[in-house]
């Protein structure tokens, strides 16, 4: 049991600061994933947990003990990596069972570990052998097994999936969620990949650049996000921009931009407050479109088809609209032709509005 | 890369046999006489050394040479062992037929002794170039630290200093610490010389080691130096070999520095007498060849023992992966 507390962490190395004033409060028991794009400073964060890297400013606290001068192996801790890590000269069964052996457990109690964790990640066939023996998903269960028998107060996992191919990753994920439900650890995951921050996480950290961009569940993260990194992070294919300004027309606030006049809803343009006139960048995500919808003024956007992409369950429908390219994702049945062109009605209650400079959000400010 | 299934290497065993058999043949040829050619450039000269050490004087200097002795004869080998009953004096000197052989060396008592420090010296340097490598060598290859980028280089750098450059401060630094003529002044000037480049060898190695596994090991509950004990050294067993067999040659062979800072029997090695030999009375060249032959058996043993990791210990490191 551990709740983890970062206070005002800064890491540095050399001039080069990779987090920054880092303040995160994860709970006990807590799943929280942290994600953004490579060098965003997640994975040091997750190593200045795990007492690999310093803390170079700022407090870090396990409960009520400050750990910034704790070495790893003084800490209740255990890590998943993303390339396994696991001891080649060593069987599966003593890979597993090496933290419990450092850790003086006695002999028949890790056996009793080792087996019970071979049980549940089925590679109890496998102990005996080398991992140069293993697959890529067999070596990925070892490395959980390792971490599991630790039975830590918290669990560290560093993109454990991203060297799986795509099925194995799915199923493993679920694996990763049930492993959660049953340590009653407190788990922080680190990944760019979104769909596995959505699926796994109680609350989700986005950072870039060394700093958090906002911290929240799947929900608030995706509905709400607060400026345009985090909007266009996550979402497939990315969410859509298109410079604007908003307008009162009567009672009413609008969007324009040339051809395009979108009616803002009230329950939005409450959030947005007295901004007639002000320049907007708008956020449209590619599913809040529908091709079926009435074609009524102020919900309808018209273009030219430029590209159809099947993927599948749906498609991707590249959009030229007033000299920009857009991406929405529509329904597999329907049937256009590059070069067409049609009118698509958008779910007005979903757009998103950011300050064109800042990047910040106008609708969600924390 | 190399096939690992049984499907694929039967298909490069297929495709092998439908080239021509001139060109296989012929490649076959040249490859067995370029193999022969080196074999015999680099053994002659120890087949000789054998063959001459069961010869005698007289022989060796037959017209033509005698590559096998035509009669063998332990006599050199038993002055060696029996050298202190039969030492030749100005006075005796004459007795001793040179031609004939029966002529021994008037240091010939001292090689033995100069055996056993040479001994003591390659295997101290050995121990004490890995009790001082390995740990320098994961410090530089897997802790950040301020400095580690310029004890790499300065690490480098004194290898590319020839040891002659050094013999100088090195004398000094030996005098005034009063070693000379103490197997302690090689221990210490064969150490400056060997560590670094140890630690470079090794320091490629840990380096070819994922940062992952130093990482994963210290979570697993081990300190730096238990990670280094039980995760990296079982891995470095084969670059642990060739430092081992590096630092053993390089002191069972110097002579320089040898020869600077030994005077006496107390601490002079093997290369010295060796070579004090040539300045006596007489030359007995025989008898020198049977003490090279001794000076070539520890080296000898060492290798076949370690044979299976020489070639893996020699490359690992030098290319990562």
């Amino acid at each position: 049991m551990a709740r983890i507390q970062f206070k005002n962490v800064t890491k540095r190395y050399g001039a080069l600061a990779v987090v920054r004033d880092l303040n995160l409060d994860i709970r006990d028991r807590e799943f929280v994933v942290l994600l953004g794009p490579s060098g965003c400073g997640k994975s040091t964060t997750l190593s200045m947990t795990a007492g690999l890297e310093e803390v170079t400013e700022g407090e870090l606290w396990f409960d009520d003990q400050l750990v910034n001068a704790l070495p790893p192996h003084r800490r209740d801790v255990a890590m998943v990596f993303q390339s396994y890590a696991l001891y080649p000269h060593k069987s599966v069964y003593e890979n597993i069972a090496f933290g419990l052996r450092m850790r003086k457990v006695e002999r028949s109690e890790v056996d009793r570990r080792v087996r019970n964790a071979a049980t549940k990640l089925e590679i109890t066939h496998l102990l005996e052998r080398l991992p140069s023996q293993l697959s890529g998903g067999q070596r990925q269960r070892v490395a959980l097994g390792r971490a599991m028998v630790r039975e830590p107060a918290v669990f560290l996992m560093d993109e454990p999936l991203s060297n799986l191919d795509a099925a194995l990753r799915i199923s493993m994920r679920a694996e990763i969620k049930h492993l959660h439900n049953e340590m009653q650890s407190t788990f922080v995951y680190v990944t760019h990949d979104q769909a596995e921050a959505l699926t796994l996480a109680d609350r989700i950290v986005v950072m870039n650049d060394g700093l958090i961009q906002q911290i929240g569940t799947a929900h608030e993260i995706y509905d709400r996000p607060a400026n345009k990194f985090v909007a266009s992070f996550l979402g497939s294919p990315p969410i859509n921009y298109l410079e604007g300004e908003l307008a009162r027309v009567g009672d009413a606030l609008h969007f324009r931009r040339g051809d395009i006049e979108l009616i803002v809803p009230q329950r939005l343009a409450a959030r947005l407050g007295d901004c007639s006139g002000r320049p907007v960048s708008l956020g449209l995500r590619a599913e809040d479109v529908d091709e079926r919808g009435e074609m009524t003024g102020g919900r309808t956007i018209r273009g030219r088809v430029t590209s159809v992409l099947p993927v599948g369950s749906d498609q991707f429908l590249g959009m030229e609209i007033d000299d920009h390219e857009l991406f929405f994702r529509v329904g597999k049945d329907l049937r256009h032709a590059v070069g067409e062109v049609i009118g698509l009605s958008v779910d007005v209650n979903r757009l998103h509005f950011f300050d064109p400079a800042s990047g910040k959000s106008l609708l969600w400010h924390n | 890369m190399r096939p690992n299934t049984p499907a694929a290497s039967a298909a490069v065993t297929s495709q092998r046999l439908a080239r021509p058999s001139f060109a296989r043949i012929g490649r076959g040829l040249l490859l067995l006489t370029a193999s022969v050619v080196f074999l015999a450039y680099v053994l002659f000269p120890v087949a000789w050394l054998v063959s001459s050490s069961f010869q005698n004087e007289h022989e060796i200097v037959s017209k033509p040479p005698h590559w096998l002795p035509h009669q063998p004869t332990a006599q050199n080998f038993a002055a060696i062992f029996e050298a202190g009953d039969k030492t030749v004096t100005y006075e005796t000197r004459r007795k001793a037929d040179p031609s004939s052989g029966g002529f021994i060396p008037s240091t010939a008592s001292n090689l033995l002794p100069a055996m056993g420090n040479s001994l003591i010296v390659a295997c101290s340097v050995v121990v004490l170039n890995l009790l001082i490598g390995v740990p320098a060598a994961y410090a530089m290859a897997k802790i950040r630290f301020r400095g580690r980028q310029v004890s790499i280089y300065a690490i480098l750098t004194t290898r590319v200093i020839p040891d002659i450059a050094l013999v100088v401060p090195f004398f000094l630094f030996i005098r005034n610490l009063g070693l000379l003529d103490s197997i302690w002044s090689l221990i210490i000037t064969y150490l400056a010389v060997t560590v670094p480049f140890s630690v470079f060898i090794l320091v490629s190695y840990f380096e070819s080691l994922p940062d992952e596994l130093d990482k994963a090991a210290r979570v697993d509950g081990c300190s730096r130096w238990q990670t280094l004990t039980k995760v990296f050294l079982p891995l470095a067993v084969p670059s642990l070999v060739a430092v081992v067999l590096f630092a053993f040659l390089a002191s069972w062979n110097e002579f320089l520095l040898a020869l600077m800072f030994t005077q006496t029997p107390k601490s002079q090695t093997l290369p010295i007498v060796v070579a004090s030999f040539t300045s006596d009375f007489t030359i007995s060249f025989s008898f020198i060849n049977a003490a090279g032959v001794l000076a070539i058996i520890p080296p000898v043993i060492l290798a076949l023992v370690f044979e299976r990791y020489i070639v893996s210990g020699l490359t690992a490191g030098a290319v990562k992966g």
